[in-house]
């Protein structure tokens, strides 16, 4: 599987990483940085996927079952963050990130 | 391979994680009181540590060892296992078990009437866990993993509380630039992961010394960006400058008693794992250094990283100190000093040989004690009455001579004073960095000048609070203590579990500070075996 265009796959991988950069640092809405977030987690693990695909063999095994492994820990870790925004809600009526402004920068 | 094979090297973490199985337990059959949670938290991590502390091979601990000698640094023949056990990574568990048990040591006094204390205790253990298993990490993806289990209980114990709507901002915060911080660490693995084909960080570095590994040497610029990643990544965690700003606002808003887990406990995790991670293409450098056929695009590697570690480190110390002059409050200068702290401990990594990263090692056992004491005493006497301001302090070593005797010592050993830990642990550090030679020197020369610079914030508190004069009334009615001139309640008015947690830092402080010995030889020898391991 080495004829795999390695270039393409990774710059697809960084444009996924990019979009979800991108929303990471422009949402406002606790949900939206929430979806941000697993986009770019998915641009980590369909890295691995393909990298897996590239290496073939054993050491392909290994990056398949990495991916697996960070599906659910992605999971984890969105169910972290929906208890803490369920509790900001709670607290504040709100879930949207800007008007916590407590805590001066 | 037999259970009891298997159990016995994981004995701490298995104590720890039945620590916390009781303590839901408990949870679930309503007996929810701080006192008897927060014992078996104490219990645990001390129990954890005394089989950390026999595995490191000292003497009288010897029946209590878990691990046989031989599989202590071992050699690898025949495949690279997902953990091992480096003489170093049993180091840092000590130091990591020492943090959660004088966090919840000191935690026992925490208001009786205050609810979820198993939530507490329960978080503590478990981020406690992961740390543990950070320090025997040997695959990237075992080691970014372990730092998830700590990370998500730390962004739920920072907002554990639920009715404060600052802490609960502080763990909003937190998560959001966690979660950014692992996203960009997985994806630098899964780069790195393209480049050699595996994530094995021993085998990475065996991959470097030996150049047997396929891709490595086909897209030097995939590692580039992976390490770059990681680096960017693992910098969030640890709390490097430009990537500390969200620290602050977290070590502010957070409980006081879990902002000193934060400090003293889950950002030397990120730091150790910088060592593992940046070791490989350090330690390749420096034996290629001493003459072996490599070509220039794989050497490159190793300086550039050097070069940005050490920038880092720098820019670390600086922004760290010079805001913290700027601070008015208590806790956000105390967070600000930590940071540049971070910066010193950069430059043990940055230049990677045995004595620099022994200084680092020390550097950091001494800010768990100096720093995460600070938070823990902080928190005690917000329980007098005394605002979050420095100025608020004022008086305070007259009026309540042991309290202020004992942060003056912790002050004094963060600005490295002689005999105190902070000193030796500075001395070995900067020894180091100044023996490498290089720009290292210039290293060890901002080192210096920022430690001087420190000095300032820390005498500005010493003076607050030995030589001015407390507002009339500083207490408003209904505290714990009544009168104008409120008497010395016992143990020192604190409580007696943050008394001990207190008591037994300043004795470390000054202990070490005079008698280094007792820890320099053990993390020296660590750090020797872990630059040799593998290799």
């Amino acid at each position: 599987m080495t004829d795999l265009p390695i270039v393409g796959f990774v710059g697809l991988s960084a444009a996924l990483l990019a979009v979800g950069l991108f929303g990471i640092l422009t949402r406002r809405n606790f949900i939206l940085l929430l979806i941000a977030i697993e986009i770019a987690m998915n641009a980590a693990i369909l890295n691995f996927v393909y990298f897996a695909a590239y290496a073939g063999g054993t050491p392909g095994l290994t990056g398949q079952s990495i991916a697996v492994v960070l599906v659910g820990f992605g999971a984890t870790e969105v169910a972290v963050g929906l208890a803490i925004v369920l509790a900001l809600n709670r607290l504040k009526g709100t879930i949207n990130v800007a008007r916590a402004t407590e805590l001066k920068l | 391979m037999d259970l009891t094979s298997f159990a016995g090297p994981f004995l701490p973490e298995i104590v720890l994680l039945a620590g916390v199985l009781l303590v839901y337990l408990l949870d679930v059959l309503k007996l929810r009181s701080n006192e008897l949670v927060g014992s078996i938290a104490v219990a645990a991590t001390g129990f954890a540590l005394l089989f950390v502390v026999a595995d490191l091979g000292f003497t009288p601990f010897a029946l209590l060892r878990t691990l046989p000698a031989s599989s202590v640094d071992p050699t690898f023949s025949g495949g690279y296992p997902l953990y091992a056990f480096t003489s170093l990574g049993l180091v840092f568990q000590a130091i990591f078990l020492l943090a959660t048990c004088l966090v919840s040591l000191a935690s026992l006094s925490r208001p009786r009437e205050e609810r979820g204390a198993p939530i507490f205790y329960g978080l503590l253990l478990l981020a406690t866990l992961g740390m543990l298993l950070v320090a025997v990490a040997a695959d990237l993806i075992f080691l970014l993993l372990a730092i998830e289990v700590t990370s998500l209980a730390t962004y739920l114990l920072v907002g554990y509380t639920r009715r404060d709507s600052r802490s609960l901002e502080a763990a909003m915060k937190m998560y959001i630039i966690g979660a950014l911080s692992t996203t960009l660490s997985f994806f630098g693995a899964s780069l790195l992961y393209g480049a050699y084909g595996t994530t094995n960080l021993y085998a990475i570095r065996a991959i470097g010394i030996l150049n047997t590994g396929a891709g490595a040497g086909s897209y030097p610029v995939l590692v580039l960006l992976g390490y770059g990643f990681l680096i960017v990544g693992l910098a969030f965690k640890a709390t490097l400058v430009p990537f500390h700003a969200w620290a602050v606002d977290v070590y502010d808003g957070a409980p006081t008693d879990v902002t000193a887990f934060l400090a003293g406990g889950s950002k030397k995790m990120g730091l150790f794992a910088f060592f593992l991670v940046l070791l490989a293409p350090i330690l390749f450098v420096r034996t290629v250094a001493s003459g072996s056929p490599f070509t220039t695009t794989q050497v490159a590697l190793g300086p550039v990283l050097q070069i940005t570690l050490a920038v880092l480190a720098v820019l670390t110390m600086t922004v760290g100190n010079v805001l913290a002059l700027l601070q008015k409050e208590m806790k956000r200068m105390l967070a600000y000093s930590s940071i540049s702290q971070a910066g010193y401990m950069l430059i043990g990594i940055t230049v990677g040989t045995a004595p620099a990263l022994a200084g680092a090692t020390l550097q950091i056992f001494a800010h768990v004690f100096m720093k995460g004491g600070a938070f823990l005493l902080v928190a005690g006497v917000s329980a007098w009455g005394i605002g979050p301001l420095i100025d608020d302090w004022k008086g305070l070593g007259t009026r309540r001579p042991l309290a202020g005797v004992a942060f003056a010592l912790m002050l004094l050993s963060m600005a490295g004073v002689p005999l105190t830990v902070g000193f030796v642990s500075k001395f070995v550090l900067f020894s180091a960095a100044v023996q490498a030679q290089g720009y290292f020197v210039w290293l060890a020369i901002a080192g210096l000048l920022n430690s001087a610079l420190s000095v300032f914030y820390y005498a500005r508190v010493l003076r607050v609070m030995f030589f001015e004069q407390a507002a009339p009334n500083p207490l408003p009615a209904g505290t714990v203590v009544g009168g104008s001139e409120p008497p010395i309640l016992p143990a020192g008015g604190f409580g007696y579990g943050r008394a001990a947690a207190i008591g037994l830092v300043v004795i470390v402080i000054v202990a070490v500070g005079v008698y280094p010995q007792m820890v320099l030889g053990a993390v020296q020898s660590a750090a020797q075996h872990f630059v040799n391991f593998g290799a």
